[in-house]
């Protein structure tokens, strides 16, 4: 008779779901390299109000934040073909829709969605960074990029690093969805392995705890590198 | 030396600085008084550049700028020949006192970084403060961080400090530690303002006293003279309050 839970398929299936780890990780890592990019130069527009491109900036973080996140998967992966087409069309150029691989898709939608939210993220955490801080930068002469990388940023990192590291974990978490665009992460490759024997429950078992592990990982990483950016706490250099 | 002729700044639709008129000798000490919100942190600010005046020109040593053309190089100028000594201290807080005074010799005046603490831990042993030169703002107390401050507006050997109520947010009996300090630079020849509410500093310290009300300077007189034959009322009014606090009785 069949088992009702069976421990050793739980076990063979996984190096099959391991096997998406590199998906998920590269994903969330390019997403966070270039959201932090986007971010960034969103922080810088709407904090120092740059004409146009705080407004772009407003409508785009509106937007990303305001939609679900699969949906701007499947505007992304739906809608690039459908441009091309056109600019095809208009340009007499022959541009290859299906040369592009599907990750691609995945790395523009969930970077686009990483701007956004670390634009808000890194707003506020230069923000917080007390005003005096950037007066005294400018009285001994300093310019605003110095200020800006040397004091100020050093000092948003810290103030922003919990934000930022819980949304690298959500980040991460979330790569679960590429597989909407045929993209096979850590879920997604449970649920094939899954499909050929029905045995889903264990599968999933298996990536829950695949992810559960690796976030254990980010967070020990976490914690070294807040201990780094709080040592002006300590009081003395040892 | 300064001087500051015709200077002017509006917020929104209120004048604090209503056409300021001062000069400072090289190596004179200057205290600015009067009541809260006369303008005395504006003007300040306004030679630093820290806030931008609206008319009105100043010279900071050899360096002359009119308000109508401020930009990038004028504002590198005029700092390069002033700094501020704030009133809540203002330290980097991610680093510590002896990188607080370094920071601007290495990334302004481009000095190696050997140099550059050698001159540090100078200036840090002249404020008195050489053993705690690694020690993070959090763990110094306020009139340590005043005097590490102090120390790196000094290490950048300007032409002129500016300090803007410099013991005010100070507990009473750490205020004295700082304006030794701040006495000891006055007897060097660097040119100095002083905002302050210490009217016993300021009588002590400077060589003429400046007194701001509504946004405009109505008297300067040597220190001596200010506080004993004052001729103006405004100035006799607030020095009668100010003496008044000492009279009491219970």
């Amino acid at each position: 008779m069949e088992r009702i839970f069976d421990v050793k398929y739980l076990i063979s299936a996984l190096p099959h779901v391991i096997s998406g780890i590199p998906v998920s990780l590269s994903i969330a890592v390019v997403a966070f390299f270039f959201g932090t990019m986007l971010g960034f130069i969103g922080a810088m527009a709407k904090i120092y109000k740059i004409p146009v491109l705080r407004q772009i900036t407003v409508a785009y973080v509106s937007f990303v934040r305001g939609t679900p996140l699969v949906a701007q998967i499947f505007l992304i992966y739906y809608g690039i073909p459908v441009i091309l087409k056109i600019v095809n069309e208009k340009m007499g150029t022959n541009l290859n829709v299906s040369g592009i691989p599907a990750i691609l898709f995945i790395f523009i939608a969930f970077s686009l969605n990483a701007g956004a939210y670390l634009t808000e993220t890194i707003r506020s955490a230069i923000l917080s960074v007390e005003k005096g801080q950037m007066e005294a930068a400018y009285s001994v002469g300093m310019t605003p990029t110095q200020t800006m990388l040397r004091i100020i940023l050093p000092q948003a990192l810290k103030l922003g690093l919990p934000n930022i590291s819980n949304f690298f974990i959500g980040l991460l978490k979330d790569t679960s969805l590429a597989f909407v665009a045929a993209v096979p992460d850590i879920m997604g490759e449970a649920k094939i392995v899954a499909g050929r024997t029905s045995r889903f429950f264990e599968a999933y078992i298996d990536a829950a705890v695949i992810f559960w592990m690796i976030c254990v990982a980010f967070e020990l990483l976490i914690h070294v590198a807040e201990n780094h950016t709080r040592r002006n706490e300590k009081g003395v250099v040892s | 030396m300064i001087e500051i002729k015709n200077l002017h700044k509006t917020y929104q639709k209120n004048e604090v600085l209503k056409g300021i008129h001062l000069t400072v000798n090289t190596g004179e000490t200057l205290a600015i008084i009067g009541s809260s919100g006369s303008g005395k942190s504006t003007l300040l600010r306004s030679l630093n550049l820290l806030e931008t005046p609206d008319e009105g020109t100043i010279t900071i040593d050899d360096f002359s700028f009119d308000a109508k053309n401020i930009n990038r190089t004028v504002r590198s100028e005029a700092r390069k020949r002033a700094t501020m000594v704030f009133q809540n201290f203002n330290l980097f807080e991610n680093k510590t006192a002896l990188e607080n005074v370094t920071e601007a010799l290495r990334v302004v005046q481009k000095i190696p970084k050997k140099e550059a603490d050698a001159i540090g831990e100078e200036y840090l042993q002249k404020v008195g403060l050489l053993e705690r030169k690694d020690y993070y703002p959090t763990a110094l107390s306020g009139g340590q961080k005043q005097r590490v401050a102090i120390a790196r507006a000094l290490a950048l050997k300007p032409k002129v400090i500016l300090f803007d109520e410099p013991t005010s947010a100070l507990d009473p009996e750490l205020v004295q530690e700082v304006l030794a300090v701040i006495k000891k630079v006055a007897k060097e020849q660097v040119t100095m303002i002083i905002v302050t509410h210490e009217m016993d500093f300021a009588r002590d310290v400077a060589d003429e006293i400046a007194f701001m009300d509504g946004g405009k300077i109505v008297e300067v007189s040597p220190a001596k003279e200010f506080f004993t034959n004052s001729k103006n009322e405004r100035v006799q009014q607030f020095l009668a309050n100010y003496l008044a606090q000492f009279s009491y009785s219970i």
